[in-house]
């Protein structure tokens, strides 16, 4: 806290002191900007579209050391060109002047960079009709879909218990999540633990350990509980448990933190304490979305589920695994079938409880 | 003397200057009408007052010590005796009026009971006595939402009486609702500021109003305070002054 006597010198200059700090902090980061956006055109023209596109090479020359050298290149234009203030970055950062030069750069380089980035993914995912269309790719997919079209229906009751089993695992991973996410999402709310030092610690290393989790995707973490707790429906639980923990807690804490702060600030002024203003005046208002996100990510992980028995989690996804394997479609077709059927009923059925809550 | 703000400044982290030195004392009974444009100050210089808002520099005397730089449970007992009502009621929409008006209590109750909804038949008597002096005892089991917006300011005046606040604050108690719901509301304040002896530090827009109710007026304008003195003696030209020559006044009955 700055002391009075600070304040009463000059309280205007302060202001003027930090727009200066905040310009030329700006300033730097639109530098490092630059910089990105030079080297990466340089990159992607030299080594996707020259190389791999103008002149068809298979094995495109590589060393660091040629890295090295594009990227000092692209340093030494890119600072030349932010001191003139007029480049892209400048811009978005709002340190550019106001000219027409600056207009044109940003106008021409954007589209640019917009073009380059399309074309090399173009030349990366190896677009190509030709193959889309070819005649014997036609025939195995009309072999595929013939089968699809028609399944079988003799593991019919196989079938049916690996869909419970599925519904059944998606469930328990929701409903073990709730209690550990609801306690989670108060800690992670920036509203509630921006207070103290402390407490902002805490907000900040459980975020950063909760978008680590969320960022590995379910059918990752079956992968790894299947090493773990061994293949089967376990593995799959809670590998879906894992990544909705996760997933919902962040949800969960934006809605906290998107509260109306109003009832808040009357029961903090009433002298409640940290532990009643959240009981108070928080809880009421986000029960309702904490449900709503709550049956809708039921709903996802019966999705989920099915992919993750694809690696091991038990369910109807292993079956289908199964049968693929043997190519046998008219049995992938049933399979198929039933899954389409249980999402879609789940997804409407979540819809319908969505809106009467609401 | 209940209240003394010295030389009080308020920076915003945006670099905003939202008080500049603000310097009065309110006497204990008295009815304190802030008045001002939108942004020169009022709701933050409430705020500074119960420590809603960290005050940048200056002092805040409440009951003869400085509670500026109290923390923790020091700071909530001093909040318990600061009642609050805000232009926007504030109330928690889902819960039923009965239990918005016991909430003015929790600065006293013990974390559990407040959390587990233990409460004694005392706090449940002064509850409904609280709405019984802002006339809709019989709304006690409504949900709160479902009231107009005078009964629900009407539940904040009642929630703040829990607290038997030796200081009111109003933070533009009246600025969303109509005319004549806005006199009757105001009427409220009067009622507990007479019959309790209860302090009112009220933000207001409306002249006649600030007429009727203040027994005393602060100006604020862009931070700093250009008047101060009776209700009565705010003429033409101390209202162009606070308001801006463009301003015409308007009368609310």
């Amino acid at each position: 806290m700055r002391t009075t006597n600070e304040i009463n010198q000059s309280p205007l200059d302060i202001i003027r002191q930090n727009k200066e700090v905040e310009r030329r902090v700006n300033f730097i980061k639109a530098i490092f900007l630059d910089i990105f956006f030079v080297f990466y055109s340089v990159l992607v023209v030299q080594r996707a579209i020259y190389y791999k596109f103008i002149l068809d090479l298979r094995d495109i020359p590589f060393s660091w050391e040629g890295i090295l050298l594009v990227f000092i290149i692209s340093v030494v234009i890119s600072v030349c060109w932010t001191f003139t203030r007029t480049s892209i970055s400048c811009k978005l950062f709002g340190v550019a002047k106001n000219n027409k030069v600056t207009k044109w750069t940003v106008e021409i380089f954007g589209w640019f960079l917009f073009n380059i980035t399309f074309i090399a993914g173009w030349i990366i995912t190896k677009l190509s009709i030709v193959d889309l269309f070819s005649s014997e790719g036609l025939q195995g997919a009309e072999r595929l879909f013939g089968a699809l079209f028609r399944p079988e229906f003799g593991i019919f009751d196989d079938a049916l218990f690996a869909m419970i089993e599925t519904i059944y695992i998606a469930l328990l991973a929701t409903l073990i999540s709730i209690p550990i996410t609801l306690l989670l999402s108060f800690f992670t709310a920036r509203n509630l633990m921006k207070s103290s030092k402390f407490t902002f610690a805490v907000y900040y290393v459980l975020r950063l350990v909760l978008n680590f989790i969320r960022s590995i995707e379910p059918l990752i973490w079956a992968i790894i509980f299947s090493v773990w707790v061994g293949i089967g429906p376990f593995a799959g639980m809670i590998a879906l448990l894992v990544h909705t923990i996760a997933s919902n807690a962040k949800l969960y804490s934006e809605a906290i933190e998107g509260i109306e702060q109003g009832p808040v600030e009357a029961i903090t002024a009433t002298g409640a304490n940290k532990v009643q203003v959240v009981w108070y005046a928080v809880v009421p208002q986000i029960v309702l979305p904490f449900l709503s996100f709550t049956i809708y990510r039921w709903d996802i992980n019966v999705r989920m589920a099915t992919i993750i028995g694809l690696v091991g989690g038990g369910g109807i996804g292993t079956m289908l695994m199964q049968y693929q394997g043997l190519a046998r479609w008219h049995e992938v077709g049933l399979i198929v079938l039933m899954i389409a059927l249980v999402v879609w009923v789940m997804d409407y059925v979540s819809a319908k409880i969505r809106e009467a809550i609401y | 003397m209940i209240l003394k703000v010295n030389n009080l400044h308020k920076i915003y982290k945006n670099g905003t200057h939202a008080l500049k030195g603000i310097n009065f004392e309110v006497e204990k009974g008295e009815f304190l009408v802030i008045i001002g444009l939108s942004g020169s100050g009022k709701s933050t210089l409430l705020r500074c007052i119960n420590r809603l808002i960290e005050p940048t520099a200056g002092t805040v005397e409440f009951l003869g010590e400085n509670v500026t730089h109290v923390t923790g449970e020091e700071l909530r007992k001093v909040k318990t005796q600061i009642g609050m009502v805000f232009q926007h009621f504030n109330l928690i929409n889902r819960h039923s009026v009965l239990k918005n008006v016991i909430s003015g209590k929790l600065g006293q109750l013990k974390t559990l009971n407040s959390i587990f909804g233990n409460f004694s038949e005392e706090i449940y008597d002064e509850a409904y006595r609280s709405l019984e002096i802002v006339g809709i005892r019989e709304k006690a089991d409504e949900r709160a939402d479902s009231l107009s917006g005078g009964q629900q300011q009407r539940v904040a005046i009642a929630r703040s009486l829990m607290q038997s606040p030796k200081l009111l604050l109003a933070d533009e108690p009246v600025a969303s609702l109509d005319p004549a719901t806005s006199n009757s509301v105001m009427q409220f304040f009067e009622k507990v500021n007479k019959e309790f002896g209860t302090t009112v530090i009220c933000n207001l827009h409306f002249l006649s109003l600030v007429r009727r109710y203040a027994t005393r007026v602060i100006a604020l304008k862009a931070g700093e305070i250009i008047y101060e003195g009776q209700p009565k003696e705010i003429n033409e030209e101390w209202f162009k002054t606070i308001y801006g020559d463009e301003a015409e006044e308007v009368e609310i009955r």
